[in-house]
């Protein structure tokens, strides 16, 4: 027994010595390796399951005053290549090619590059992904980056802008308000199991960065639509350069509409020139010509210097002033201040100037906001051109009268017109209604701003009548008139500056019309101005039809109850199917010209009319001179019985 | 008259006594011994359950992280799809080509009061 317990002891001393020999060792190396090595072992385990992951800022929307999406963003994903680590560069390039339909050769040079990482395609589309993720090609990596996408293609492109690539605002309202719309971005360590996924053990909280506000617009997508075609319909008829059409509501300031042309699709904003993306409404400034007018005869008005009924002698149609001769279109004796606007007249409009002065008339252009910027929140406004009355030469005054030498944007036209049509308040114009945070907060609010009283109530009504003369029978602008309202308007046809050889640049002009409708409780001011046209120059001819149509087309959408009461309603469908006219006799063949739709003559000249009219054997009856102002049957519509075309014409 | 006890035997019985309490208080540091070991086991496999379940959650966060993003982007892609299908330009071209409408005339639209 005794051996035996000696011998327990000693078996429990070998078992002591050799557990203390291993907890030494365990220790031993425990210490190796998380005191000596520790620092870079977790180095090691931390770049093996841990990884920064970097969230991408998530931009806001641009939606029109209806909430119709202007501008959204997507996740695409982008390919890249590590070209040192890729084993077989000429079979992965013909892969890639094949699937991101690349040059081949192209690819395979990247993928030869001594650059440690090159991009081979960025925003790719999904299904691109999907074969390129079946691929699984060491050194072939995609990245999720933000994508663009502005759904209504070209519509109010200029105005809205574009970003860069890395979902930066570059122009139009995405620069200006880039600050708001671009949401956050961030990074978050995460870890990662043996596979390479995500183990979210430290929740999504580090994953969620707070995103961009919407933009909510004050334009309407349908007026938009409407003046963007009207515009582009009319710079293709007469063959001109380029186009603005604005529509504001005189009482908010708030932008309806803001077409240009050339067209830009910010979808493919880097194949698009510079030329496409000039916002011409803010950023070009024109001499304004006629439309000039009005704010002279606001100012005299005003100033009381004249009467609506006082008459002045026009010269019939020559006037020598300081040294110059000022034509007038027509020849007039004497004019009664309302008509001067009626019928444009620079010397009777000059004559207004005279008694006025100079330095009052600066007053008023001032009050109206030219000679600087309107305020509009549009990157890229102008401030137009405007000089002191100290440096105006004798004949100046009356050049600005009829507003040449002076240099307004379309934008400053449409708000000094608003002004009148409101009563007389100068506002500010806006096409941002409010930028709306993630969690509804308003971050921004335009509300209607009020930048000063121009003109008292009085001027502006009186003011608003004559205005209705020009779309009267007699006016220079009849065919701005709208069936069922009331329209106060002026147009412009206005000389373009020679900047090469100085002086104004022979048959080059800008045709305009700016005008308010119903006139008597405008709901729409609307200025369209189209740069350069050819066939014809006439602001009454070639503007005019566009303002009628966009203020027709605008006012029907906004719900606006006609003042006069329109012609009965056509049943729908009567007029749908066009029957082919009974012949007299059984044996005659008549050329039945009732199902064709009768042709557009309106902007022809006399011998153009004439000869399209002989040309489709039709008998045309003829009023006035000049170019087709009016036509009947309308364009589009159907011939009459008699088939005959009655044209109207002036200029 | 009852036997005396003897000596041997009252040693025998106290040796008995002192044995019996000493295994007594050796059985009860053993079950303290084993329910401290079983509690700390307990908490050992609790801590590592407690583990696995953040990990498993992690994967399940994971996973259902990963099908927002889907869905979220699913949802953009449809407005934008729903934008583009139903922009201006493409209704007034399919309203016109197809369907063989025209903008109302004079007098087909009455605005009421």
């Amino acid at each position: 027994m005794r051996r035996s317990y000696r011998g327990d002891r000693l078996r429990l001393g070998v078992a002591k010595v050799l557990f203390l020999v291993l907890f030494v060792v365990v220790g031993g190396r425990a210490f190796q390796l998380q005191v000596l090595q520790g620092e870079r072992l977790k180095r090691l385990a931390e770049r093996q399951h841990l990884k920064e992951w970097i969230v991408l800022p998530k931009r806001g929307a641009v939606l029109d005053r209806t909430g119709e999406p202007l501008a959204l963003s997507l996740e695409a994903q982008s390919v890249y290549a590590r070209p040192h680590r890729i084993q077989d560069p000429a079979e992965v390039s013909r892969a890639l090619g094949k699937i991101l339909n690349l040059d081949v050769g192209e690819v395979k040079q990247k993928m030869t590059s001594e650059k440690p990482f090159v991009w081979i395609k960025r925003q790719i589309g999904p299904q691109e992904a999907e074969r390129i993720q079946a691929l699984s090609v060491e050194g072939i990596g995609m990245f999720y980056e933000p994508n663009r996408y502005y759904p209504q293609g070209q519509l109010a492109g200029q105005l809205i802008g574009f970003v860069s690539r890395d979902s930066e605002g570059l122009e139009g309202l995405e620069l200006h308000y880039n600050d708001y719309i671009r949401g956050e971005t961030g990074s978050s360590v995460i870890e990662r199991d043996a596979l390479g996924r995500r183990v979210l053990v430290q929740g999504v909280g580090g994953l969620q960065m707070p995103p961009g506000g919407d933009i909510h617009l004050t334009l309407d997508t349908s007026i938009q639509h409407l003046a963007e075609k009207e515009l582009e319909a009319t710079i293709g008829k007469y063959r001109a350069k380029a186009g603005v059409a604005i529509a504001v509501d005189p009482f908010t300031g708030e932008v309806l509409a803001l077409a240009n042309y050339p067209s830009f699709d910010p979808n493919n904003f880097a194949k698009q020139s510079a030329q496409q993306r000039r916002n011409r409404a803010v950023a070009d400034s024109f001499e304004p010509g006629s439309t000039f007018k009005t704010i002279l005869a606001a100012a005299a008005l005003e100033e009381g210097v004249v009467g609506k009924e006082d008459l002045f002698y026009c010269e019939m149609g020559k006037y020598s002033y300081a040294g110059k001769v000022i034509h007038d279109t027509h020849p007039h004796a004497w004019l009664p201040f309302h008509k001067i606007l009626q019928v444009s007249s620079n010397i009777g409009i000059t004559k207004v100037a005279e008694k006025l002065k100079k330095e009052r008339y600066f007053k008023y252009i001032e009050k109206f906001g030219f000679g600087q910027p309107t305020g509009v929140d549009v990157p890229g406004e102008v401030s137009g051109l405007l000089r002191k009355p100290e440096s105006w030469s004798a004949i100046d005054l009356a050049t600005h009268a009829f507003g040449q030498g002076i240099a307004a944007t379309p934008m400053q036209m449409v708000m000094a017109y608003a002004a009148i049509a409101n009563g007389g308040f100068l506002m500010r114009p806006h096409v941002v209604r409010r930028v709306v945070g993630p969690k509804g907060e308003v971050l921004v609010e335009n509300q209607p701003h009020v930048v000063r009283r121009v003109i008292s109530e009085k001027t502006a009504r009186s003011l608003a009548s004559m205005l209705k003369g020009v779309t009267n029978e007699g006016g220079t602008g009849v065919m701005a008139s709208v069936e069922g309202f009331e329209v106060a308007g002026k147009t412009g046809t206005a000389q373009k500056a020679d900047l090469t050889h100085g002086g104004y640049a022979a048959g080059k002009r800008v045709a305009s019309f700016v005008g308010f409708v119903p006139a008597d409780d405008p709901k729409l001011v609307v200025i369209v101005l189209v740069d350069e046209p050819e066939v014809n120059v006439y602001g009454g001819v070639v503007a005019a039809p566009v303002f009628r149509n966009i203020a027709r087309g605008a006012l029907r959408h906004l719900a606006v109850a006609p003042q006069k009461p329109e012609l009965v309603p056509t049943p729908i469908g009567a007029t749908e199917f066009p029957r082919r006219r009974a012949t007299k006799k059984a044996t005659e063949v008549v050329f039945d010209r009732g199902a064709e739709a009768v042709p557009d003559f309106v902007g022809l000249s006399l011998r153009e009319a004439v000869e399209k009219a002989r040309a489709l054997r039709v008998k045309v009856k003829m009023h006035g001179n000049g170019y087709v102002i009016r036509q009947s049957p309308a364009p589009g519509g159907r011939w009459s019985e008699e088939e005959i075309l009655v044209l109207n014409l002036q200029g | 008259m009852a036997a005396k006890p003897s000596v041997k035997g009252l040693r025998s019985q106290n040796r008995a006594r002192v044995n019996r309490a000493d295994r007594r208080r050796r059985q009860r540091h053993l079950i303290v011994f084993v329910l401290s070991t079983l509690g700390l086991i307990g908490v050992a496999l609790l801590h590592v359950w407690l583990r696995l379940q953040v990990v498993h959650m992690g994967y399940v966060l994971s996973t259902t992280s990963k099908l927002q993003n889907r869905l979220e982007q699913e949802n953009r892609e449809l407005k934008v799809e729903l934008a583009t299908l139903t922009s201006p330009d493409r209704l007034e071209a399919m309203s016109r080509k197809r369907l063989g409408l025209r903008p109302p005339e004079k007098g087909q639209v009455i605005v009421l009061p």
